[in-house]
């Protein structure tokens, strides 16, 4: 349906003049998603009422219920429809003949475009980032008073059940809101431009995969205005604690469901981007490891997200409506949970890597101006994680009390996927080796990952045994595992493709030497933050516990130090890339000399990226190779076709 | 292309691949849609098998087998009748796709119908332990989805009788029978091991 209009370019119209007076309540914007959420507060509000009045259920008032469907489900669909995310369908649905597209909500020419529904895949890209990068601060100041609190024992700024909300907060909004939506704007901007296609398949559905998130993000946050205070049971939310602790909890619930179904949309449109819209010539051995990554994940998505979308769906029954799925006294499988959590969330580990290592694929390659070693074993052992990552999943579960049998198939798993990781590790050593190295931003980012991501597998090894998990878990050298693999791997592997491709969105350059401070103060506060929480962690100091053995006072003191600094290095970040957006030096179209699609087009590119689709006739990183080309445009395209026929 | 300004609209997207990009996208939802069953079916297995449920339904309860499988029967006739009004809508025949949508969205309603009325006098609730939790969460997860498909239906009805779809643009009939022909099949699944085993 969304691509059909693509097959009339003759039919363009300017964009339709403002509203004015009264109108402006009923067209598509914040106006009217405030009225609309109130509307549609009413009708969810209307439907618990009604449906516990006729069932006979007592009280009539109940918060859990309310909660969940008035505040949490229509109110924020009340928002979508407000700001006109369904008016396209709504149309349709009515039956009215399709409105010929005009292309009036696709492209910015203001700053005012980013802020309602477009269907440009790059405005969408850059509202994506933006937004991840708020809730990456938001949860940055979350993880700083965790570690205020514990630079000394005992208790200081918060009682023991605010830090298990602290800590659970920053985790979800690291997680759902910031690495797997970071990683999914990155794509949105640049795997469109890879394939050589004028947008996602299904832009309307993009669009509205965005304006989710926010949603979630918010829902995260504000759980800690609830009387009860915010989630306090983890990230993982382990029934029956997420069953019988404060109505936070149904905040989380809820927010998964929409972080949820905006991950599982974006995945879709990125299949079908990815199987029906390549350029002729781009032959699946031909597209660039960025796109190969993106596929990969999507189809982890598509498989997996539904597990945690269910797994938060009994959560929720188990507390809203009195159901018995975990509860143990009725009959109740309690170990379900952590079955049908980790059979997302570990796959979900992948999730927030795969991406990663297709941008430091991308970047590696070009900045040591060398083909990228062994590319097709590259691709395959992408499609070798994803299938290894659905087996893997109770190596989280070895303490739990799940059944023995399970425990040694899993381990053996879980140290298999190290074979087709280190196919990886070892691909993009050898594909430096020897290179003309060019040790701009981006590629410091790179190596800093290459580097930090072997420590955190090393020890993921280490957990993945069993009787070292068994001495380690719930330890802080979990905690340090987790984040050298999603600090030292996912986010320098993001800030990598942030760096890489800030000139090709703004336009402009960023700063190189603000861009290495940046580098080098995270670096370090990283390291001095995370690799003594192996030592402590070993010795046993627990995680997730507001108090701690006066013994392990020291460290925990060195370790909030340097977690400040790595905190303030987030600070050169925001000014390099907002000084740089507003004043940068111009960028030219390929500042990096790369071959990929999205460097032959002007910076930022051209509002439907390609005048004319472009023929593709080579492999993607072909660098130092004399005459090798990946893809022809304009007048070198004509020629081309003429020269095969 | 006949446009002068060539930045005006987008250029055509190359298609690389025979499938339709809104076919493909149903089909990757439908598999999601299935592992969302999948976790369903998941906790179904965990209360009845792993945790050897002692008696299952519970001593005192019984569902309604034959009624449910009346009611089965209705749901599948309606996969028939939305694959008539298809091959309708590609001969170019507006009166077996009307006809045609029409049956199956009465056969899907009466079938949400039967099973709101079954809710009311199976005699148990969905806090009745881990049966009553399993069997509305199936049961209801499905019903769900027959009112999604349903609501689509009424969508792709509304426009066929207001003249739209042609015998080479009926992709408004053709996804949302995929999706029906889903639903379908999933209630044979979902019956089997709910009310049959």
């Amino acid at each position: 349906m969304s691509t059909t209009e693509h097959h009339h370019p003759e039919v363009h119209a300017a964009p339709r003049p403002p509203a004015t007076g009264l109108r402006r309540l009923l067209a598509p914007g914040f106006l009217r998603a405030i009225w609309m959420m109130a509307l549609f507060f009413g009708i969810g509000l209307a439907l618990v009422l009604g449906i516990r009045a006729i069932a006979g259920w007592h009280p009539l008032w109940h918060w859990p219920p309310v909660l969940a469907v008035a505040f949490l489900t229509t109110m924020p669909l009340g928002f979508l429809a407000g700001i006109g995310a369904f008016d396209y369908w709504t149309h349709y649905a009515l039956g009215r003949p399709t409105r010929p597209e005009d292309h009036s909500g696709h492209g910015a020419r203001s700053w005012r475009d980013y802020f309602r529904v477009n269907t440009d895949h790059k405005v969408i890209g850059v509202q994506y980032l933006v937004t991840t990068v708020f809730f990456f601060v938001a949860g940055g100041l979350l993880a700083m008073f965790v570690r205020a609190e514990l630079a000394r024992p005992g208790t200081q700024f918060f009682d023991p059940q605010t830090y298990n909300g602290l800590f659970s907060v920053h985790a979800s909004l690291m997680i759902f809101l910031f690495i797997i939506p970071a990683f999914a704007g990155l794509a949105n901007y640049v795997v469109p431009l890879m394939l050589g296609a004028p947008d996602m398949a299904f832009p309307r559905l993009n669009a509205l995969s965005y304006w989710l998130l926010p949603i979630a993000g918010i829902m995260m946050l504000s759980s800690f205005l609830i009387p009860g205070g915010a989630f306090a049971a983890g990230w993982t939310g382990y029934a029956p604690l997420s069953v019988v602790g404060s109505d936070g909890n149904i905040f989380f619930q809820m927010a998964v469901q929409w972080a949820g179904a905006s991950s599982i949309m974006t995945a879709l449109n990125f299949l079908v981007t990815i199987i029906t819209m390549r350029a002729p010539g781009m032959t699946f051995w031909r597209m660039p490891l960025l796109v190969w990554a993106n596929f990969t994940t999507s189809l982890l998505v598509v498989i997996a997200t539904p597990f945690i979308a269910a797994s938060q769906f009994f959560a929720l029954f188990d507390r809203v409506l009195g159901t018995d799925f975990f509860r143990p006294e009725s009959g109740g499988y309690v170990l379900g949970y952590q079955h049908i959590f980790w059979f997302y969330s570990h796959p979900a580990v992948y999730i927030m890597m795969l991406p990663g290592f297709g941008i430091v694929s991308e970047v590696i390659s070009v900045m040591s101006r060398k083909p990228i070693f062994g590319y097709r074993l590259m691709a395959l052992s992408l499609m070798a994680i994803l299938f290894l990552g659905f087996s893997v999943w109770a190596h989280h579960m070895f303490v739990s009390g799940m059944a023995p049998w399970l425990r040694v198939p899993m381990m053996i798993t879980t140290l298999l996927i190290a074979v087709p990781t280190g196919i990886k590790v070892f691909s993009w050593l050898a594909t430096i080796w020897e290179g003309k190295l060019n040790f701009s931003t981006p590629m410091l980012w790179a190596l800093g990952f290459l580097s930090m991501f072997v420590i955190g597998g090393l020890s993921g090894i280490y957990l993945g045994a069993v009787p070292i998990d068994i001495h380690t878990s719930d330890t802080y050298f979990v905690v340090a595992h987790i984040h050298y693999v999603l600090f030292g791997g996912s986010l320098f592997t993001i800030f990598a493709g942030i760096y890489y491709w800030f000139p090709k969105m703004t336009g402009r350059m960023y700063d190189e030497r603000l861009g290495k401070l940046h580098f080098w103060l995270t670096f370090v506060g990283f390291n001095a933050t995370f690799f003594p929480m192996h030592l402590i962690g070993v010795q046993g100091m627990p995680r997730r516990v507001v108090d701690y053995a006066p013994e392990f006072a020291n460290w925990n003191f060195f370790i909030s130090v340097a977690s400040f600094g790595l905190g303030a290095s987030t600070i050169v970040f925001l000014y390099n890339m907002i000084n740089s957006w507003a004043r940068g030096p111009r960028a030219t179209g390929n500042p990096w000399r790369a071959l990929t699609l999205e460097w032959q087009v002007s910076s930022p590119p051209p509002t439907f990226n390609f005048d004319e689709i472009p023929q593709v006739v080579g492999n993607p990183y072909e660098y130092g190779v004399p005459g090798a080309r990946h893809a022809v445009l304009g007048e070198e395209r004509v020629e081309e076709l003429e020269r095969v026929r | 292309m006949s446009t002068a300004d060539a930045h005006a609209g987008p250029p055509v997207a190359h298609q690389s691949s025979r499938v339709s990009a809104p076919v493909l996208g149903m089909f990757l939802f439908i598999g999601s849609e299935i592992m969302l069953f999948g976790a369903f079916f998941t906790v179904y297995f965990f209360a009845r098998v792993v945790n050897n449920a002692p008696a299952w339904p519970p001593e005192g309860l019984e569902l309604p087998v034959l009624v449910a499988g009346v009611n089965t029967a209705i749901l599948v006739t309606s996969s028939f009748t939305m694959h008539w009004a298809l091959q309708s809508v590609k001969r170019g025949s507006r009166a077996g796709l009307q006809a045609g949508l029409v049956l199956t969205l009465a056969m899907g309603l009466t079938f949400l119908l039967t099973q709101m009325i079954e809710y009311t006098r199976v005699g148990f609730a969905p806090r009745d332990g881990t049966f009553g939790s399993t069997f509305y969460g199936l049961t209801g997860l499905h019903g769900a989805h027959v009112f999604i498909g349903l609501t689509l239906l009424t969508f792709a009805t509304v426009r066929a009788f207001r003249g739209h779809f042609t015998a080479e643009h009926h992709h408004g009939v053709e996804i949302p029978g995929i999706y029906w022909h889903f639903v379908d099949v999933m209630w044979i699944v979902v019956y089997a091991s709910v009310y049959l085993l």
